[in-house]
């Protein structure tokens, strides 16, 4: 097992792929929020409650956490890239055990998803601090309740990458699954919670669990005030934090059992 | 290096959906020699090759390796190396790089992987990505990933495609020094001119059947013997007229004016009879059976439903 995590990050390291995700992270982390709290929620349009309010500050960082599809993406394309470049066979001939090499395959991204969501809350909070103070603005929550939600997002980005992993083992076309989760992600969820009926069903799926770790709501608010239908009721942060435990461990199993007695050909 | 280690499948089918690509297939691939694994293009052979390797599982039947399913070999890259895809690495990886990862897999060392680079003749190209690799380089690359764990077996799918004449002369080397090594070597074609003069076994599938297996000496049958002769119809019925010994009588067959073809009796005892008879021969030639005739021979209809 430690030969084959050993493997997958020599696999990634050699690549270009992890510096163009940390840079992602950084990009987002401290570009994104660094220049919305520059500009200020109350200038954009349609305007938003400022830095200085709660609602603000939570509404910034929930915008963060639907960056989720980036990592995603990324455990899509890092699972499916051994399909499409044809190295599955190889892999699977050296470690016939498969469901050991989607395994390592998973702490590797696992690592690389704390990697990943430590790069982007850090860039965050430096972007975050310094324009705040720079702006003369005082945050709307203390600043170790910031720390504390830009930690739960960090690890949010962990989940979401193995969901990517999991959907790319499913899936194995790499369009196809990167087409399914930055889909779903980016558009379905967002898609889904404006449909009637259907939008109570958003606190379960994997977007409202994490808008629930953050208690993101105003995303959610804004939508049911548009439509006129009831407030979407999110679920407490634990019980977030759990639901999205539940996805990646089914994603885990996915990625693991799948793959099991399929033909490579 | 003592280990001699043999390949049998044994009744293998598999079925895919409605189509029936391997059929009660069996045959053993002996160590010591480069087995042939010939068939027209979608006979089965990769199918095959795959059911060996672990990468698809069977219908039916069993594939084994020194009497190890491929899955239960304790360290299987020590045991078996294959070569399926001409391209199977990630462009953005060094040859290096590459190998680096199966190293790692498999538990050899990084002198293993220099090792192999300069074996192979990718010393140069070691650290170049493997997105400008010519198609030579890829199947060495290949070959260094399936030689990593120095394995006693070798499977090779199509080895010859891409490859130029000069890298499928010294692919041809490689492999006959492996071969002689004591290692178990299969490689399908469906190019014969390539391997012919590589192989001693061959096994002949088509449509997913056994056609024919054994050394290819055997299946080809003793050489004919081409005559061209003035009096050849009088040589014919000298010939067809039997030794004075009773031994076997030979097979004649006219192939134009002049010119015979006789079966089972070699070019010094036929010359010795013309000169006894004084007959005139103006050429004698032993033909021996081109792999791709008796491919062609065992693959035609007549041939597969007899």
């Amino acid at each position: 097992m430690t030969l084959l995590i050993k493997a997958e990050f020599r696999r990634l390291l050699a690549t270009r792929m992890w510096g163009g995700l940390l840079l992602a992270a950084a990009l987002l982390g401290g570009l994104m929020i660094g220049a919305m709290a520059l500009v200020g929620p109350e200038n954009f349009d349609p305007p938003m409650p400022g830095l200085d309010t709660e609602t603000g500050l939570r509404s910034i960082l929930g915008i963060l956490g639907y960056t989720a599809f980036v990592p995603a993406a990324a455990g899509t394309v890092a699972v499916t890239s051994e399909y499409r470049n044809r190295t599955a066979a190889v892999t699977f001939m050296f470690a016939p055990r498969r469901g050991r090499v989607l395994a390592a395959k998973l702490a590797t991204y696992a690592v690389v998803g704390l990697a990943y969501g430590l790069v982007l809350a850090g860039t965050a909070a430096v972007a975050l601090f310094t324009v705040a103070a720079a702006r003369g603005v005082s945050l709307g929550l203390p600043a170790a309740t910031v720390l504390a939600l830009l930690a739960r997002i960090a690890v949010a980005m962990v989940v979401y990458l193995l969901i990517g992993v999991g959907m790319g083992a499913l899936i194995r076309n790499q369009v196809a699954a990167l087409c399914v989760v930055i889909g779903y992600l980016y558009l379905g969820e967002p898609v889904l919670m404006m449909i009637p009926g259907v939008n109570t069903l958003y606190p379960i799926l994997p977007g409202g669990a994490t808008a629930a770790l953050t208690d993101f709501t105003y995303l959610a608010d804004a939508v049911s005030e548009q439509l006129g239908s009831d407030a979407v009721q999110l679920l407490p942060p634990a019980a977030g934090a759990l639901l999205l435990t539940a996805y990646a461990l089914t994603a885990a199993a996915i990625a693991v059992i799948v793959p099991m007695r399929r033909d490579i050909t | 290096m003592t280990d001699h280690l043999v390949i049998e499948v044994s009744r293998l089918t598999k079925r895919f959906g409605d189509v029936t690509a391997v059929r009660d297939l069996s045959f053993t691939v002996e160590p010591g020699v480069v087995t042939g694994f010939l068939g027209p293009n979608g006979a089965g052979k990769t199918t095959t090759m795959r059911m060996v390797t672990g990468l698809v599982s069977p219908t039916s039947g069993t594939a084994t390796i020194g009497g190890l399913p491929y899955g239960r070999l304790a360290r299987p890259s020590r045991t078996v190396g294959a070569v399926f895809d001409a391209n199977a690495f990630h462009p953005g990886h060094t040859a290096r790089d590459h190998l680096r990862v199966y190293a790692a897999m498999g538990g050899y060392p990084d002198s293993r992987v220099t090792e192999l680079l300069d074996m192979l003749g990718l010393a140069e190209a070691a650290d170049r990505r493997t997105r400008g690799f010519s198609s030579g380089m890829r199947q060495r690359l290949n070959l260094a990933t399936a030689l990593l764990g120095d394995p006693r077996v070798l499977l090779l799918d199509e080895p010859g495609n891409g490859l130029d004449p000069e890298g499928m002369s010294w692919l041809r080397g490689l492999l006959r020094q492996l071969a002689d090594q004591g290692r178990t070597v299969l490689i399908s074609s469906h190019v014969l001119s390539e391997i012919q003069q590589l192989v001693e076994d061959v096994v002949v599938i088509r449509r997913g059947e056994l056609v024919a297996a054994g050394p290819w000496s055997r299946l080809a049958g003793p050489p004919a013997v081409l005559i061209t002769s003035p009096d050849a119809e009088t040589l014919a019925a000298s010939l067809t007229a039997g030794p004075a010994d009773g031994g076997p009588v030979p097979r004649v067959e006219a192939v134009g004016p002049d010119r015979l073809r006789v079966h089972g009796l070699d070019a010094p005892s036929i010359a010795d009879l013309a000169a006894v008879r004084r007959l005139r021969i103006h050429e004698l030639v032993t033909e021996n059976t081109s792999l791709e005739q008796l491919f062609l021979q065992l693959t035609t209809d007549k041939a597969a439903t007899r």
